[in-house]
């Protein structure tokens, strides 16, 4: 069947498709060898303080019903295999927030034998949160950045060179 | 009997195998032994009732010396006796396995092993628990002339978590639990097999959350090395910090003032409090009591918000520096503290009430993974774990740091070893720690807040231990006079409770094992900073939980 866009009732679906998303969001948390500080803030996001389930945002138990993949860590050589498999599991369109700056740049583990140094070399990053850990409101923030980013019928950013690591991976 | 007995009657029991001994410290008795006669010097101890064995320090001495030295260091009270072994090294560098006199040393041997290349005659595996998959062999990352060149990944070793077949019987099934699991915070990975609803068979697999801290502390010089350490755990980053300052200064010889211990103290009563509320509500949540989880959250906030006034950040909060503290308790902040403790005392008791009259939630709880004193102490289990089971091993009762000898807290123990008993515990301690900062407050001594830390610190090692909100944790600091530590070495105590998890599990229901799991407390990333490496080729590298209940059927046969 072909489906012309410019027809007004995939208009409309589209519309209810983009309102539905922006407003029930469900995230997968994955930590990748993080030292836990940013974990239990993604978990205080959640509990009555700051209660991020006000903005539809729930955090959801398996990648395959997830939209949104919120990693910490610095990506550990035994979690790298972990992240890529988690993220592939997830139905497009997919979103990847990297929290804390250990995800960002490897941060204080720098060097360390066994970490690969950031997120974005093994799966493609839309929002950073930088902190050692970031505080509650930075999350949400990001978060919300991310809704708005989409609300406003942006498509995903562009990571050519991440996107091109994945094919690889696949491929291989 | 005092520091001073203890040690004496060890050497006395060391008496026949020991080759030379000596002081280093007033608490501390080292004695080399040959490799030959470990068994028998651990048997004495360990038959004597002296002391616990709390850590196996391994340390290479360089390519120069050609010797790689084993330590085992046994606590009892504030006493340290450790046994000295050299070795060359080489793949000669073998070592009788101790793991059926004393059953948690099977990690602290895996350690040493997957470390730096000790080898252990008679030991069940020489399987290993940190390092990545695909590591290759014969590669030890502790090793000084250790570089990260000769560790590239080993093609076609990347373990698969997930059997293949998971029904592995007529009856039985494997459910593969995580890394990526809604239970788990933090990424670990386990097997459990089971028969209908009963687990028959546990595996476990760490080592996701590995980074290398202690080889990256080498080439750190000691004030980076404060930063490094407090993110090995970012929900105990303080004790880790301590301990780490602890024994630089003791190195160093530096005498910290009364004030700063004092605020230490506090930070660390603060912060116990915040882990204690974030456990319960974790418990509560894999018990299924998601009210219980968003109260106790939301009255941990009350102690984030202090954290935050005090130190300026709400987790790693950086409040030690070498020689002392950075912040400053004035008037302002006391009020706000008292205020705090004033809301949440309350609540605490509280929740007391809750974990011991609410059915449901006891239904899940009373009577489930009863470990008795005398298991606890065969495990070597460490902290409220331990104390659930009428066991005192708190490190602030038995070996008072830095301001517990003026300000101290009573030990708080239970008896019936259940997952009910270590929710109380967690519970009284707290009203324990509310009290003792109290204290503090009330009367804070006074003095600077820092002092003087030379940039290179003498040469010398040194022994630091201190209860974390999990049990005791360990350092072993060696420093050569240089700007950078010779060796760091950490033992965390969810690495000596999880025995108490691999135990219990076999034979419960498979609903249990969450709260089984979240009993104990674990924390993943303390326990990884050392490496992990599973693999396909060889069979899977993990660690059974039978095995270990086999050695302690063995144990009590004999």
């Amino acid at each position: 069947m072909n489906i012309n866009n410019d027809q007004l009732w995939v208009k409309v679906i589209k519309k209810v498709r983009a309102w539905a998303r922006l407003n029930s969001v469900w995230a997968v948390h994955f930590n990748s060898g993080s030292c836990n500080g940013c974990d239990i803030e993604i978990l205080a996001t959640l509990t009555p303080r700051y209660d991020v389930e006000r903005f539809g945002i729930k955090l959801e138990g398996s990648p395959r019903h997830a939209d949104v993949l919120i990693v910490t860590g610095p990506v550990t050589r035994q979690a790298r295999e972990r992240l890529l498999r988690t993220y592939e599991q997830m139905p497009e369109p997919k979103f990847v927030i990297s929290v804390g700056s250990c995800s960002i740049s490897g941060g204080v583990f720098q060097g360390c034998y066994n970490v690969g140094g950031s997120v974005d070399e093994v799966i493609p990053v839309d929002v950073y949160i930088p902190g050692c850990p970031p505080r509650p409101e930075a999350i949400i923030d990001g978060i919300i950045q991310l809704l708005t980013h989409l609300k406003d019928g942006n498509p995903r950013p562009a990571h050519p060179v991440a996107e091109k690591q994945i094919a690889e991976e696949v491929l291989a | 009997m005092n520091t001073e007995q203890n040690l004496q009657t060890a050497d006395l029991l060391l008496a026949p195998w020991k080759k030379e001994t000596a002081q280093p410290e007033t608490n501390r008795l080292d004695v080399s032994i040959a490799a030959n006669q470990l068994r028998q010097a651990v048997s004495a101890l360990h038959n004597a009732r002296w002391g616990y064995l709390s850590a196996i320090t391994g340390t290479d001495l360089g390519p120069a010396a050609g010797q790689m030295e084993a330590l085992y260091h046994f606590c009892n009270g504030a006493a340290i006796t450790t046994l000295k072994i050299q070795l060359p090294r080489t793949d000669s560098a073998v070592l009788p396995t101790i793991e059926d006199i004393i059953p948690p040393a099977t990690f602290f041997e895996r350690e040493l092993h997957e470390m730096l290349g000790f080898k252990f005659k008679a030991a069940k595996s020489n399987e290993r628990l940190f390092i990545p998959d695909d590591w290759p062999e014969d590669v030890f990352p502790l090793r000084q002339d250790f570089s990260i060149e000769q560790a590239k990944p080993v093609e076609g070793r990347q373990a698969v978590e997930v059997p293949e077949a998971g029904r592995v019987g007529d009856s039985t099934f494997v459910v593969p639990i995580g890394p990526q699991h809604p239970a788990l915070k933090e990424p670990g990975h386990f097997e459990f097999t089971v028969d209908g609803e009963i687990v028959t068979a546990a595996r476990m697999r760490l080592g996701y959350a590995h980074r290398g801290i202690e080889k990256a502390a080498e080439s750190r010089n000691w004030i980076q090395n404060l930063y490094l350490f407090e993110r090995v755990c970012g929900i105990c980053s303080h004790t880790h910090a301590l301990a780490y300052s602890l024994g630089v200064e003791k190195l160093a010889q530096v005498e910290v003032s009364p004030r700063a211990q004092a605020i230490r103290e506090l930070v660390a009563g603060l912060e116990r409090i915040h882990s204690h509320l974030l456990w319960l509500g974790v418990a509560a949540h894999e018990a299924g009591f998601d009210t219980l989880f968003m109260y106790s959250w939301r009255d941990r906030e009350t102690v984030m918000n202090l954290l935050e006034q005090i130190t300026g950040n709400r987790v790693n909060y950086s409040a030690n520096v070498l020689g002392g503290v950075k912040c400053e308790i004035g008037p302002e902040q006391a009020k706000a503290i008292k205020e705090g403790l004033n809301y949440l005392e309350p609540r605490i008791n509280h929740y007391l009430g809750v974990v011991t009259t609410d059915t449901m939630f006891l239904n899940r709880t009373r009577g489930i993974g009863t470990i008795s004193c005398e298991e606890a102490e065969e495990f070597g289990l460490l902290g409220p774990t331990a104390r659930a089971s009428g066991m005192l091993r708190d490190v602030r009762v038995e070996a008072p740091y830095g301001a517990y000898k003026q300000f101290p807290v009573s030990g708080v123990t239970e008896t019936n070893g259940d997952l009910e008993a270590r929710c109380v515990v967690r519970l009284k301690e707290l009203l324990v720690t509310c009290f003792a900062i109290r204290a503090i407050i009330d009367n804070l001594p006074t003095g600077p807040l820092t002092v003087r830390v030379p940039r290179k610190i003498p040469a010398g090692e040194t022994i630091s231990r201190v209860e974390a909100p999990r049990g005791e944790l360990l350092y072993y600091i060696k420093s050569n006079g240089t700007e950078h530590p010779a060796r760091v070495h950490i033992r965390t105590p969810s690495l000596c409770n999880w025995v108490s998890v691999l135990e219990k599990a076999v034979g419960r229901q498979l609903a249990d094992v969450p709260m089984l799991i979240a009993g104990m407390d674990p924390c993943f990333s303390c326990n990884d900073r050392l490496i992990t490496t599973v693999d396909a080729a060889r069979g899977r590298k993990t660690w059974s939980w039978t095995q270990l209940r086999e050695h302690g059927i063995e144990y009590y046969k004999r």
